[in-house]
C-alpha cells in the first residue's frame, strides 16, 4: 500500500515560462547547441524549483524509509529462513527495497499529472507557441525534476540503507556504467510514458481515471510493488510484452548484478528499444493532438 | 442529539447528491480508487503463488488481516474524511473552517459533514471482497461470539483511525508542514496492520504493540477469530482490546481537538 | 447594538530568521508582537449602515473577526447586544450574518435552491418564515432565473446575489458585509447596494461593511469609521471627511505639445512630457470649469478626472497625521 501523500511532492507543476537565454547562433549546427542549451537552461530552473522544497523532501525521505522498512520485513518474512528463493537472497531483498523506494520520485511511480493538468488550465496553447519543442520541453523540465528527486530523495535513501542494513553496490566500473545506462533509460522511459498517459487529456475531459488505471499498471508490472520473481510465471511472461519491466525491474536487476554479459546487453537493448518507440510514439500523438487543438480551436 | 443527527443527514446527502451530479466521473472514479487498492492486495496475493507462507500466515490469513483492516480503514476514510489532515489543512487555508464556525452548529458535526466521498465505497468494497476471499480460504471457526465481535473490531480500527486523522487535521491550526508526518502514522499504520506481527522485527514490533498500540487492532483479534496461539505471550484478554484502542484514541483526540479550537480562537491562522 | 470598548488584539510571530525551514523558525526565540487591533472603542446603534474602511493589513478582517466570534480578543470588551461573541458562538452566529464578496458560503455542486434550504436546516428557521424569506429575497434579487443552476456554474454577480439572500434567511439583526461588490459590474454593484438600502430600512437590519469601493460607502452609509495600523483613525459622517481630507481630486491632461499649465484653482502635481497632472479641491472649483479653464488656453489631446479613493484619503490622513493621533 503506498500513501498518495507523496504524490504532492512527486509532481510540482512548472507554470511560469522559464527566462529563455537568447539563441541567435545561424546554421544547423549553431541551432542544434542553441536547443541543447535551451533544454540545459529549462531543465536546470526546473531543478532549482525542486531543490526549493527542502523540508517537504526531508518528510519524503523519512516517509519513503518507513515504508521501506515495512516492505523489507514483509520481504524477508517470504524467504522463512532460507537462504534465498527465486535467485533473491536476504541482501538482495533489502537492497530490491531501498532502490525502489529511491525510485519513487524519480520516476514519478505515484502519478505524474502536470501535462494533463496545464491541458485542463487551457496553460498548453501558450506552450506550443514556445519557441522549442512542445516535448523537449516537458522532456527538459522533467529531466530537472527527476534530477532532483534523485538528488533529494533517491540517492539519501539508498545511502541511510546503506548504513544501517547490509545492501548489495555493483562491484565492477562496468556494473555501474551499466546501472547509470539503466537508470537513464528507465527515466526517458518513464517520462516517455507518463507523457503518452496525460495526452489523453487532449481528447477526454476525464482523463484522470485514465491515468490513475495507467499509473497502478506500472506498479505491478514494473516490479515496484514486489519483485518480479516473486510473481507467477505467467504474468511475468506477460509483463515481458510491455515496457514496464524495463522502468523498475531492470534497473534493479542491473545494480544488483543479476544481469551480466549478453543476458545484460540485450537487457539494456530492450531497454532502449522500448524507450526510443514510446518516445516516437508520444511524438506522434502530440502532433495529433495539436491538430486536434487548431482545428477545435482549444 | 436528533436534531444534530437529522442535520448530519442532511449535510451528508447533500454532498452524496452533489457527487451524483457527474455519474460518469464518479463511476471512473469508484472504479479507480478499486483498482488502485485491488493491485496492492494483488501484488501480495500472487506471490503466494511462489511462497507458501509470509510470517508463518498462509493466504487466507493475511486477507483476513488485509481485508479487514483495508474495509475499516475505507469506512473511516468515508466518515472521517472532513478532519483528513490533507483535507482540513486546505480547509484551513482557504478560510473554510471560518466559514463553519460562522453556522449555528457543532463545529465537528459540520465537519463529519463536510467531505463524504462516496467513492470511497470502492476500498470498502476491495477490502469486503478480500476479507470475503480470506473467510473462504482460511476456514474459521464460527461461534456465536465470533459474529457479534467481529463488527467491534471494524468499530475500533475506525475510531483508530479516525482519531489519527482528529490528531492530524487539528495539527494543521498550527502548521501545515508536519502533516507528512502524521500521515506515516496512518497510512504507514495501514500498512503495518495488514501483515501478521511476526514478519516485523522485534523493536518494530514492540514500538507498534506498547508506543502506538496498533498489534491490539488487527492482530491480535486476528489471532482470535482464527484459532491462532499468540506466539508472543501475551494475556488471553490482548484480543479484545481492539474496540477499547479506538475509543481512547478517538477521545483523546477530540481533546486535543478541543484544545486545538482554542488555539486557532486565539490566533486564527 | 455593538459595544466595543478598548479593544485590542496581538499576535506574537516567530520571527523567521533568514532562509530556514518550519523547524528552524520554530526553534528561534526571537519574537515579534503584532498590534493587529490596538485599543479600539466604537459603537454602533441598531438600525446604522456603517462603512468601516482601511488599507489592507490595517486591521479590518482582525476586528470582523472578533465581532463574528471567530477570534477571541487579547483585551478590552466586545458586546453585541449584550452577548459576548466568542463566548456563545452558536446562540451568537444564529444572530448575525455575513457575506463574504472573496468566497461563498453556498454548496460548490448544488443547486442554489438545495443549498438554500440547507442552511435554512441549518440555522433552523421555521419552515413557514424560511418560505416567505425565500420568496421575498427572490424577488428582490431576482434569484429566480438561476434557482436551480448550481452555484459552480453561476456568474460573480449571480453568486453574490444568493450569498446574500443566504446571509438573511435567519433574519440577522446584524449583517457583516465584506466587500460585497467585489469584481461586478456597475449594473450588478447598483443592484446590490439596492438591496441592502432596503433591507435596512424594511427590516431594521445593522448593517458594518468593509470595502474599497467608495462608490459602495456613499451610496450606503452615513457614517464611516477608518482604521490603519490597528487604531481607529475616524469615526464620523462621511460628508465632513470628504470636505476635510478627501477633497483633492485630480485631473490628469495630455496637451498636445508640452507646455507650462497654469490654471486658477488647482496646482501641478506632476509633469511627464505633453502630460500634466492638477490637483484641486471641490470647494475652489469644479470639474467641468477646470476642464474649461484648461482648455481655453491649451491645445488638449485627451482628459480624465480622478476621484480620490479610500485607500489614497486614508493614507493621507495617516501620513500627515491629520486627526493629531
Amino acid at each position: 500500500m503506498v500513501p498518495p501523500l507523496t504524490l504532492e511532492y512527486a509532481g510540482r507543476s512548472m507554470t511560469s515560462p522559464p527566462a529563455l537565454p537568447s539563441a541567435s547562433a545561424p546554421g544547423a549546427r549553431g541551432e542544434l547547441l542553441a536547443s541543447a542549451r535551451l533544454f540545459v537552461e529549462v531543465a536546470r530552473l526546473a531543478l532549482r524549483r525542486q531543490l526549493a522544497y527542502r523540508a517537504a523532501a526531508f518528510a519524503g525521505l523519512v516517509t519513503n524509509l518507513f515504508f521501506g522498512l515495512l516492505r523489507s520485513s514483509v520481504l524477508l518474512a517470504l524467504l522463512a529462513g532460507q537462504d534465498s528463493a527465486y535467485g533473491l537472497g536476504a541482501r538482495d531483498l533489502v537492497t530490491y527495497t531501498a532502490l525502489t523506494q529511491g525510485l519513487i520520485v524519480y520516476l514519478s511511480l505515484f502519478g505524474w499529472w502536470d501535462l494533463m493538468q496545464n491541458v485542463y488550465r487551457g496553460d498548453v496553447a501558450t506552450d506550443l507557441m514556445r519557441p522549442m519543442s512542445f516535448y523537449g520541453f516537458w522532456l527538459a523540465q522533467d529531466a530537472g525534476r527527476a534530477l532532483a528527486g534523485l538528488l533529494m530523495r533517491g540517492l539519501p535513501l539508498v545511502l541511510a540503507y546503506a548504513l544501517f542494513f547490509p545492501i548489495v553496490t555493483p562491484t565492477s566500473p562496468t556494473g555501474w556504467a551499466a546501472f547509470l545506462v539503466s537508470l537513464l533509460l528507465a527515466g526517458l522511459l518513464s517520462f516517455a510514458y507518463r507523457f503518452l498517459v496525460n495526452l489523453a487529456a487532449f481528447w477526454s475531459p476525464d482523463a484522470r481515471g485514465i491515468g490513475r488505471f495507467a499509473f497502478t499498471i506500472v506498479g505491478l508490472l514494473s516490479g515496484f510493488l514486489m519483485p518480479l520473481a516473486f510473481l507467477p510465471g505467467w504474468l511475468r511472461e506477460a509483463a515481458g510484452f510491455t515496457p514496464f519491466p524495463h522502468m523498475v525491474g531492470t534497473v534493479v536487476d542491473v545494480w544488483l548484478g543479476k544481469l551480466q554479459g549478453a543476458a545484460l546487453a540485450r537487457a539494456l537493448c530492450e531497454q532502449a528499444a522500448w524507450t526510443v518507440a514510446l518516445v516516437l510514439l508520444g511524438r506522434w500523438l502530440l502532433g495529433r493532438a495539436r491538430r486536434r487543438l487548431e482545428i477545435g480551436g482549444g | 442529539m436528533l436534531a444534530h443527527l437529522g442535520l448530519y443527514r442532511r449535510l451528508v446527502l447533500a454532498q452524496v447528491r452533489s457527487q451524483l451530479r457527474y455519474r460518469a466521473s464518479f463511476v471512473m472514479d469508484v472504479l479507480a480508487v478499486m483498482v488502485t487498492s485491488g493491485a496492492e492486495f494483488a501484488a501480495v496475493g500472487l506471490v503466494f503463488a511462489s511462497f507458501d507462507r509470509v510470517g508463518g500466515w498462509r493466504l487466507g490469513e493475511v486477507a483476513f488481516l488485509y481485508g479487514l483492516v483495508e474495509l475499516s480503514f475505507g469506512l473511516m476514510d468515508l466518515v472521517f474524511g472532513g478532519f483528513d489532515p490533507d483535507f482540513m489543512g486546505a480547509a484551513v487555508r482557504r478560510g473554510e473552517l471560518d466559514k463553519l464556525l460562522l453556522r449555528p452548529a457543532p463545529l465537528a458535526l459540520q465537519v463529519f459533514g463536510s467531505e463524504f466521498q462516496l467513492r470511497r465505497l470502492g476500498k470498502v468494497l476491495v477490502g469486503t471482497l478480500i476479507f470475503a476471499l480470506a473467510v473462504s480460504l482460511a476456514g474459521i471457526d464460527w461461534t456465536p461470539a465470533k459474529v457479534l465481535y467481529l463488527p467491534l473490531v471494524v468499530l475500533g480500527m475506525i475510531m483508530f483511525f479516525g482519531g489519527l486523522f482528529v490528531i492530524g487535521g487539528t495539527i494543521t491550526f498550527w502548521t501545515v508542514e508536519s502533516v507528512q508526518a502524521m500521515n506515516v502514522l496512518t497510512y504507514g499504520g495501514l500498512t503495518l496492520m495488514s501483515y501478521p506481527m511476526t514478519v516485523y522485527t522485534a523493536s518494530l514490533r514492540r514500538l507498534f504493540t506498547y508506543v502506538v498500540p496498533a498489534a491490539f487492532l488487527n492482530y491480535y483479534p486476528a489471532l482470535y477469530f482464527l484459532g491462532r496461539p499468540d506466539p508472543f505471550g501475551l494475556p488471553g484478554f490482548a484480543p479484545f482490546l481492539a474496540p477499547l484502542v479506538g475509543a481512547f484514541t478517538l477521545a483523546a483526540a477530540f481533546v486535543f481537538w478541543r484544545f486545538g479550537l482554542r488555539h486557532y480562537g486565539s490566533t486564527g491562522t | 447594538m455593538i459595544e466595543v470598548e478598548h479593544l485590542s488584539k496581538h499576535f506574537t510571530l516567530r520571527a523567521p530568521t533568514g532562509g530556514g525551514g518550519a523547524l528552524r523558525s520554530f526553534l528561534s526565540r526571537e519574537r515579534r508582537v503584532v498590534r493587529a487591533v490596538d485599543d479600539l472603542s466604537f459603537r454602533v446603534g441598531a438600525g446604522e449602515i456603517v462603512g468601516y474602511l482601511g488599507p489592507n493589513g490595517a486591521g479590518k478582517s482582525t476586528t470582523i473577526k472578533m465581532l463574528t466570534g471567530l477570534l477571541v480578543p487579547t483585551s478590552g470588551d466586545l458586546r453585541v447586544d449584550g452577548v459576548v461573541p466568542w463566548r456563545a458562538r452558536r446562540t451568537y452566529v444564529a444572530r448575525i450574518g455575513a457575506v463574504f464578496g472573496q468566497r461563498t458560503t453556498l454548496w460548490w455542486d448544488l443547486p442554489v435552491i438545495e443549498s438554500l434550504e440547507l442552511l435554512g436546516h441549518v440555522y433552523r428557521v421555521p419552515p413557514g418564515r424560511l418560505r416567505s424569506n425565500l420568496r421575498e429575497f427572490g424577488e428582490l434579487l431576482g434569484l429566480g432565473e438561476f434557482l436551480h443552476t448550481p452555484v459552480r456554474a453561476l456568474s460573480l454577480g449571480q453568486r453574490m446575489r444568493a450569498d446574500l439572500c443566504a446571509a438573511l434567511l435567519h433574519d440577522p439583526h446584524l449583517l457583516f458585509l465584506d466587500e460585497p461588490t467585489i469584481g461586478l459590474d456597475v449594473v450588478a454593484k447598483e443592484r446590490i447596494r439596492e438591496f441592502v438600502r432596503r433591507v435596512n430600512r424594511e427590516r431594521g437590519t445593522t448593517v458594518l461593511l468593509t470595502t474599497h469601493d467608495l462608490a459602495d460607502v456613499q451610496k450606503l452609509c452615513r457614517r464611516v469609521m477608518i482604521i490603519d495600523h490597528g487604531r481607529l483613525l475616524y469615526d464620523g459622517d462621511l460628508g465632513a471627511l470628504q470636505d476635510r481630507f478627501g477633497g483633492e481630486r485630480r485631473l490628469v491632461v495630455d496637451l498636445a505639445e508640452a507646455a507650462d499649465v497654469e490654471v486658477e484653482g488647482a496646482r501641478v502635481v506632476e509633469r511627464d512630457g505633453p502630460r500634466v497632472t492638477l490637483a484641486f479641491r471641490r470647494e475652489d472649483v469644479s470639474a467641468s470649469d477646470l476642464i474649461r479653464r484648461v482648455t481655453e488656453r491649451h491645445a488638449v489631446r485627451d482628459l480624465s478626472v480622478l476621484e480620490p479613493d479610500i485607500e489614497g484619503t486614508v493614507r493621507e490622513i495617516y501620513e500627515k497625521n491629520l486627526l493629531g493621533a
